[in-house]
């Protein structure tokens, strides 16, 4: 079976504490459950966290939903996102089967990224990295106004924005992520057809601008 | 005595008095005072007991703390996870229960110290761990810890099998199986809707077609409708049906005719160049055909004013008949469902066609595209078989090679066919077994359960066509 790979990059640096971090907690304990009443999904996705702030960690391997376990995750430190851009390709190599003549590879994963803050590492290092790996598509969140969507923009075309990074736009946000894996990994079922771009996901609720 | 005495400095130190030496002798007639020997005894039981109840709070308190995760169970599915108190490292617990894990259908055993039983319900559920440690008076309450326990639905009950609108002017039938003779052998052929269709009410893509044409011939055709086409139902039943059409035609009929002679030809090996006539033969009577296929569609979509992308659909047919020397099997393919022949001893198989796999995964050729009919592969689209005999001719779309064979490499592995016979007798999760004989009076009903197969993953329409 071909399984439809997903990588949620989230930033846990300081200025996340509080009620941003709840809200990116919430957001996924939510986001699994509602992934698990989805035929589709239940079957083929696969999901993995990674956070990332004075260091970048895979804090749950690429899991099945079925088996998911949110791990609680704490806000301190830095925001190393260059890190966690190594952290994803090193992953992505790892845990993404590729197509041969004898096996079905993994269809391509999908990298959502969500971050607050400005990377405080040399994040262009890591970029490089990550530009080798294919991705479907990779979406980037910029949640707040002390994120930078231009930076984002360098990293994917997809970015998102949030005017600012309370409970109730993180949790649109991931209502957002939550719909778009379940259609894209619907695609890939029918249709054998990967997504490759935001035009194909479902339009964003009106808390999140899309950065042109 | 020493024992009061450090109680009583240690106390006083606290309090900044301090007892010097020239006053030790003082200080023990002071503990030795029967009424003073009575207020630190108190002090010594009450410090006891604070310390004793702080002990044992503590050891509640890490328990509550403490974080557990078991093992996600899933609806329906045996489920069986050790839960043992050692390995968290609560040593003293001496009284406990679960609530909550009966509702669903769980229970613990504690000789086993494991989690048993079959999930009834889904949901995050909130399973309570009652305990009491030691120390804590009989009548005491019990302590509550709420343990976390996620159960998936079964998947299978996820999918809705939504009625397709038969006020359609394309509406398809859902399932369709069928068994008939065929030539001089039979044909047993089921296409049914893909559960991903069923799940939102959409139509069955995939179709076949099979019928005896003149002299001797009998043709089988299966096509598949590609998912992202609008039409592509209707595209599948097109193609279908306009192979069958072309060769029931009168000229169509009288071409094939010419085949009776290049056949003997071959086989006695007279004439020149008589493989490259057959070839030539092949395709200019296969080729004829697959074009009036791509013909029909284009004025179905100029008539229905569509793209002709609409009506995207892959497209195999192999025509066969009975010779004294054997069987001859012609047949045409594009896109990516093979057509195989296995010998009469399944010992070995013979692949028609080759597959249009792309790169990537729906990288697949439609016979909607003129470039396949320019493109310098197209002559390899064509297959000529002479065969002494055969057991079993198979004809399937994705929907049943995709979870069966999997890969492309396994299709000319003879171990994968034998497999996949002995899945149709009965070797399968299920048990569902097919009888592939001609008195069989249950065949059609036996192939159309065996055709509901479970495969994660794999919910795309399917068809399979054996001649047998």
């Amino acid at each position: 079976m071909r399984r439809l790979p997903v990588y949620l990059l989230l930033d846990t640096s300081g200025s996340m504490t509080g009620e941003p971090i709840e809200a990116v907690k919430n957001g996924v304990q939510v986001m699994i459950s509602s992934l698990r009443q989805n035929p589709q999904a239940i079957e083929t996705a696969f999901i993995s966290i990674i956070t990332f702030d004075s260091v970048a960690k895979q804090v749950v391997p690429l899991t099945d939903l079925a088996s998911f376990q949110m791990v609680d995750i704490k806000a301190t430190g830095t925001t190393c996102l260059g890190d966690a851009l190594k952290v994803v390709s090193t992953c992505i190599d790892n845990e993404v089967a590729k197509t041969t003549a004898e096996q079905k590879g993994d269809w391509k994963p999908l990298v959502f990224i969500m971050t607050d803050g400005i990377p405080t590492d040399d994040w262009q290092s890591g970029l490089e990295e990550f530009k080798k790996r294919k991705t479907a598509y990779t979406v980037a969140c910029a949640a707040g106004s002390g994120a930078d969507s231009n930076l984002l923009k360098q990293i994917t075309e997809n970015v998102v924005s949030l005017d600012t990074a309370d409970s109730q736009s993180i949790s649109k946000f991931f209502t957002w992520v939550t719909a778009s894996i379940g259609v894209t990994s619907t695609k890939v079922e029918d249709g054998g057809k990967e997504v490759t771009g935001l035009g194909e996901l479902p339009p964003p609720p009106s808390e999140l601008n899309i950065v042109t | 005595m020493t024992d009061i005495k450090q109680v009583v400095t240690k106390l006083f130190k606290s309090n900044n008095i301090s007892i010097p030496a020239n006053k030790n002798e003082l200080f023990d007639k002071f503990l030795q005072d029967e009424k003073n020997a009575a207020s630190i005894n108190v002090i010594v039981q009450n410090l006891n007991e604070l310390m004793a109840k702080w002990k044992l709070e503590d050891k509640v308190i890490e328990i509550m703390q403490q974080p557990v995760r078991v093992l996600n169970a899933t609806v329906g599915k045996p489920y069986e996870t050790k839960f043992d108190f050692n390995k968290f490292n609560w040593k003293d617990i001496v009284a406990f229960e679960f609530k909550g894990l009966e509702e669903v259908g769980l229970r613990y055993d504690e000789k086993t110290k494991q989690i048993t039983g079959v999930p009834t319900q889904s949901g995050d559920v909130k399973v309570t761990f009652r305990f009491k440690v030691d120390g804590q008076p009989e009548d005491a309450p019990f302590n509550e810890k709420i343990i976390p326990f996620i159960i998936n639905p079964d998947p299978k009950s996820l999918w809705k099998n939504v009625e397709s609108d038969k006020n359609d002017p394309h509406w398809k039938e859902n399932d369709v199986t069928k068994f008939a003779p065929l030539g001089d052998r039979h044909i047993l052929v089921s296409s049914k809707r893909g559960r991903s269709h069923a799940n939102v009410g959409s139509f069955r893509e995939d179709d076949f077609a099979f019928k005896d044409l003149e002299n001797g011939w009998s043709i089988v055709v299966v096509a598949d409708g590609a998912g992202s086409a609008k039409l592509s139902r209707k595209g599948s039943a097109i193609a279908c049906n306009s192979v069958v059409e072309f060769f029931t035609q009168k000229e169509s009929a009288e071409g094939l005719v010419q085949f009776d002679e290049l056949l003997q030809q071959y086989k006695n090996n007279t004439g020149e160049d008589i493989q490259k006539k057959l070839n030539h033969f092949v395709y200019n009577n296969l080729g004829k055909a697959a074009f009036q296929v791509h013909k029909n569609l284009e004025s179905f979509a100029a008539k229905e004013n569509i793209p002709l992308k609409d009506l995207n659909s892959t497209l195999i047919f192999t025509l066969f008949k009975k010779y004294d020397v054997g069987y001859a099997l012609l047949s045409f393919g594009v896109g990516d469902c093979p057509i195989a022949v296995l010998n009469k001893d399944v010992t070995e198989v013979t692949l028609m066609n080759w597959l249009d796999v792309g790169d990537f995964g729906g990288g697949t050729r439609f016979i909607t595209m003129p470039e396949i009919f320019k493109n310098e592969k197209f002559a390899t689209r064509f297959g000529f078989k002479l065969v002494d005999d055969f057991s079993y001719l198979m004809m399937m779309s994705d929907g049943i090679y995709d979870p069966k064979f999997v890969v492309e490499a396994n299709l000319p592995n003879i171990k994968k066919w034998k497999e996949f016979l002995a899945d149709l007798g009965g070797k399968n999760e299920d048990g569902v077994k097919v009888e592939l004989k001609a008195d069989n009076k249950e065949i059609e009903q036996q192939f159309s359960r065996w055709m509901d197969f479970w495969s994660t993953g794999n919910h795309d329409d399917r068809t399979l066509a054996i001649v047998f």
